[in-house]
């Protein structure tokens, strides 16, 4: 399944590629996110809670980035095995560019989903990536739009962020997918 | 014996199902309904969620620790007790591949069983499930036919060093030659979805051993009760003597309950191993994932005809897709060379070629269903005959109709030595087109197809179905250990009523009405006087079970035979008693009395007092104790029934969706035992072949992964989708079989599927599209109809 999209952050590129960076943000951001760990430079494990349709599951994955550009972007791969869900294999290329008003992240990720996830949840994948990613957006953007960097809990902040991104098109873009297509669908879909 | 009877009183009318009394009250015991023992062991397996992949390791220490698991066992812990499936087949080309009950450090399929889980409650089962931690190795899978036979494509199975399993190939004489002579060559190439029963009842298991577990009581949901107990026994190296393999009331088969599954012979070894009663129900998606798919084809065929649409030869190429393991007992040879077998169809087809295979995928094993490798046999012959006419400017029934075996031509053997030994195939043909009103439909039908704004065709589907195939017919096809026959047990009890037991295990077909109906028949006995015991090996003989339209064939042959067996003996007792001789005796009114003089004789009951010694009047000389038969009929090689559908759909260009508008059903299954019930398995059948035409597929992605094992996105038909079915009979009795029968449970499928592509091909005709795969979805049919506009063609 390929996802991609693209969404402004009102933030300048390199406090986005910071915080694309910092497990502290990526664990508040990432919805359903219970632990994110860096292991070394470029990889981190991670366990994210997380419901497809009717199965839910806490998925552990592993996640490593590559091809790493500093301040223009990262291939991110992730894997989640086993466990009675199914699992997910994705990778995601993100790129940074600088606009007026902010920065904008474009993502395509490439999201492999297997077992009972698959059998029963393949049409409700898509819009819960969109959902989860719009989430992710949110809380990315508030945090950065904010000019600090929280480390609570962020608020949900649905699709507020993320509704705000469109193609020429009048398509909206839901900035979904996008990161979480990478990090996101990488483990939570992941295992 | 003389197999030729004529004087039907029951045979013939009408008698409603006895079985419905319960069914429709919710009454039927069916496998979860069973009372459960105590000490049950519930089961759960643990399922590959890979298509293809190592197992490194398994560790099960979490699922072990949860309070009510009993045990959680791997492949390896089966290896020494139950032998991997291998199924018979001995047929030229085809190749052995072995499967394990649970897989062995490779899984080959998502769904394949990795391990099982053994618990005290179902609860307990179904947790423990989430606990076992698998390490899997992904490797590339091998997913669809084309991509399976790429030389580049990984072995699903290494030894084989690609993934063919079958490859076979057959001519007539000097086929090339003949083919040569055509004046005129058509071809086409059709591609059938990957489909499955979706029995209303899933399957399930519930094995329970003796107190000392030396005996053993499998109940499963089966169409093949002593297939099963065979198979069982064989891979377990335990004696037929000690395993019953029962049937509770049963849910619906269709094929996918006629094989042998690895949680039977699991559930058996594991009663036998822990003294304790085992039990399993799958659920939707298990049954949906694991249990056997059906019709993955492509086909491509060419026909050679002359200047006047008369077909000279035909060559047929035939690919399916069998799965990652061969289905047990019938490997994908089943659906392949039945498929190949069939196609000739009611054509007067002289010169025939065909080269057939089936690959290995890493996709869920493939095999029986409803129809078996004939929808996708007619899908073919039938969607060419329309492209003869269209290309020749004749119309498609008229095609039919010069190339259709006429009544003088019977009896008819085929190109592939099959004997049509009577039929009404072109008066099916004619039933069909006068019944929709073919001509005048064709008279006002535009050639744009367009009316009031949506495509309107009719479509046809002139077909024959095997039925009641016999061990000739199963050895034909390298069936070797397909017994082929069936059996009855007939015994008038001493009250003078009946019981019959039948080799067959009913899944919905009526059998405990229309086998007390024959007997009744046979023995002048009211049908409520007559009990029917099947679906249990240690109360029935063998046989080989309820599919591929056996029941009333094969079933109800042996019971009308074993009914004659007795049917002498009785008169031989009670031409003593009365003394007249026996061939004047008739039994009729649970009476038997010389034939010119209905008013004196014996009543049933005192025949048999006499047969049991319940009187001083003793035996004749010779003459044993006990009043019953037993009855071991092996049918013709096979018996084929034949119809034809005509439908007519509606397509509408706006959402591309296909609307059912008329449908009539033409069958003729030989001499009718029950006509309610003929007409409800026509029915039945042919709803089923709606689903497929239009809307049923199980589809994968390129990973193997399977994306609609729910019935949220495997769409079945809903009354929604079918239209008022208009159903005709015709009865021509076989001259090969038994009182005439043919069989009758496929058929519907067989005419439906073909007959509903033909009507939508037709109705976009005039966009020049070619509509030659199923299902025949909105968005396929969308876009053929918007890809044909923006080409040029049709409206706008």
């Amino acid at each position: 399944m390929i996802l991609d999209g693209e969404t402004l952050i009102p933030a300048d590129r390199r406090a986005v590629w910071k915080a694309l960076n910092d497990p502290d943000v990526l664990r508040s951001c990432i919805p359903g996110c219970q632990s994110l760990e860096r292991q070394s430079d470029t990889d981190f494990t991670s366990s994210v809670r997380a419901a497809v349709g009717p199965v839910s599951a806490t998925f552990g994955a592993k996640i490593t980035l590559s091809e790493i550009e500093p301040d223009r972007g990262y291939t991110i791969s992730g894997e989640g095995k086993g466990g009675a869900a199914g699992f997910a294999r994705g990778k995601a290329r993100v790129d940074l560019t600088d606009e007026a008003g902010g920065t904008r992240l474009r993502y395509n990720a490439d999201v492999n989903v297997g077992g009972k996830l698959a059998q029963v949840g393949s049409r409700l994948i898509q819009g819960t990536a969109k959902k989860l990613s719009e989430e992710f957006f949110g809380r990315l953007a508030e945090q950065l739009g904010g000019g600090e960097l929280a480390t609570g809990a962020a608020r949900p902040a649905p699709a507020a962020a993320a509704a705000s991104s469109s193609v020429p098109g009048g398509r909206r873009l839901w900035a979904g997918i996008g990161l979480i297509a990478v990090i996101a669908m990488a483990w939570w879909l992941g295992r | 014996m003389d197999d030729r009877i004529e004087d039907f009183t029951l045979i013939g009318t009408t008698i409603l199902r006895r079985e419905d009394g319960y069914l429709l009250r919710g009454r039927a015991k069916f496998l979860d309904d069973l009372p459960e023992p105590k000490g049950l062991i519930h089961l759960a397996f643990v399922l590959s969620p890979h298509a293809r992949a190592n197992i490194l390791s398994i560790d099960a220490s979490a699922a072990m620790a949860l309070p009510g698991v009993v045990d959680v066992l791997t492949g390896r812990d089966f290896t020494d007790d139950i032998k991997p499936f291998a199924p018979t087949i001995e047929i030229d080309g085809y190749r052995d591949v072995r499967r394990p009950v649970v897989a062995v450090d490779r899984v080959n399929f998502v769904g394949e069983y990795v391990a099982v889980i053994l618990a005290e409650t179902p609860y307990a089962a179904q947790d423990a499930l989430e606990l076992v931690e698998v390490d899997y190795e992904p490797l590339e899978a091998v997913v669809g036919i084309r991509e399976a036979l790429r030389d580049d494509a990984p072995a699903v199975h290494e030894h084989l060093g690609n993934n063919l399993i079958f490859k076979g190939e057959f001519s007539t004489p000097e086929f090339d030659k003949h083919f040569a002579s055509g004046e005129v060559v058509v071809e086409g190439e059709f591609r059938t979805g990957r489909v499955t029963g979706a029995m209303i009842e899933p399957r399930g298991v519930l094995a329970v051993p003796d107190p000392i577990a030396t005996t053993v009581t499998l109940w499963t949901p089966t169409q093949i009760p002593h297939i099963v107990r065979t198979a069982i026994c064989e891979h377990l190296g335990i004696s037929e003597s000690l395993l019953t393999v029962a049937t509770p009331a049963v849910g619906g088969g269709f094929g996918t309950k006629a094989h042998v599954y690895p949680d039977e012979l699991i559930a058996v070894a594991l009663a036998r191993r822990y003294c304790r009663a085992v039990k399993w129900v799958q659920d939707r998606r298990e049954d949906l994932l694991t249990n056997a798919h059906a019709r993955d084809f492509l086909l491509r065929i060419k026909v050679a005809l002359d200047r006047e649409a008369r077909i000279r030869a035909v060559y047929l190429d035939i690919k399916t897709d069998g799965g990652a393991y061969p289905n047990h007992p019938y490997s994908p040879t089943l659906e392949s060379t039945g498929c190949a077998r069939m196609m000739l169809g009611p054509y007067r087809i002289s010169h025939y070629k065909y080269d057939v295979c089936s690959v290995m995928t890493n996709t869920t094993p493939t095999g029986a269903y409803r129809g078996t490798g004939q929808p996708p046999a007619f899908m073919a012959i039938e969607g060419i005959m329309d492209r003869i006419g269209r290309r020749m400017g004749i119309d498609p029934a008229e095609v039919r109709r010069r190339n259709t075996i006429r009544a003088e031509e019977f009896p008819y053997v085929n190109a592939v030595g099959v004997r049509y030994d009577t039929g009404s195939y072109y008066e099916s043909l004619q039933e069909g087109l006068q019944a929709i009103g073919y001509d005048e439909f064709r008279k006002t039908q535009p050639a744009d197809r367009l009316v009031d704004g949506k495509y309107r065709g009719i479509g046809i589907c002139n077909y024959l179905e095997v039925t009641g195939t016999g061990a000739p017919g199963w050895r034909a096809r390298g069936f070797a250990k397909m017994p082929g026959f069936d059996s009855s047990r007939v015994v008038i009890e001493p009250d003078g009523k009946a019981t019959v037991y039948v080799s067959q295990a009913d899944a919905g077909q009526g059998h405990y009405t229309t086998y007390a109906q024959i007997v009744a028949d046979r023995l002048g006995l009211s049908w409520e006087d007559v009990i029917v015991v099947e679906g249990d090996t240690s109360k029935v003989p063998y046989g080989t079970g309820t599919f591929a339209s056996r029941g009333s064939v094969v079933g109800g042959g042996t019971v009308i035979r074993g009914c004659e067996k007795v049917k002498a003996k009785v008169r031989r007792i009670a031409a003593y008693m009365l003394g007249v001789p026996p061939e004047r005796l008739v039994l009729a009114g649970g009476r038997v009395h010389d034939r010119d003089d209905p008013n004196t004789g014996l009543t049933m009951h005192e025949v048999a007092e006499t047969a049991y010694s319940m009187n001083n009047l003793g035996l004749p000389q010779g003459e044993e104790h006990g009043l019953e038969a037993t009855d071991y009929y092996d049918p013709p090689l096979v018996t084929m029934a034949n119809g034809c559908h005509v439908v007519q759909v509606a397509v509408d260009p706006e959402t591309g969706s296909v609307t059912i508008e008329r449908h009539v059903a033409v069958h003729d299954c030989g001499r009718v035992i029950n006509p309610a019930i003929v007409a409800g398995q026509v029915q039945g059948a042919t709803v089923q072949g709606i689903g497929e035409a239009l809307m049923e597929e199980l589809v994968y992605d390129g990973e193997g992964q399977l994306q609609n094992a729910n019935l949220l996105d495997y769409l079945l038909p809903t009354a929604m989708d079918v239209p008022d079915l208009v159903l005709r009979n015709i009865e021509t009795p076989s001259i090969d079989t038994v009182a005439g029968i043919k069989g009758t449970a496929e058929a519907g499928l067989t005419g439906a599927v073909p007959a509903i592509a033909n009507a939508v091909n037709d109705a976009l005709a005039g966009l020049g599209v070619d509509v030659n795969r199923i299902p025949l979805r909105p968005s396929y049919i969308f876009d053929l109809i918007r890809g044909a506009q923006a080409a040029g063609g049709g409206r706008k």
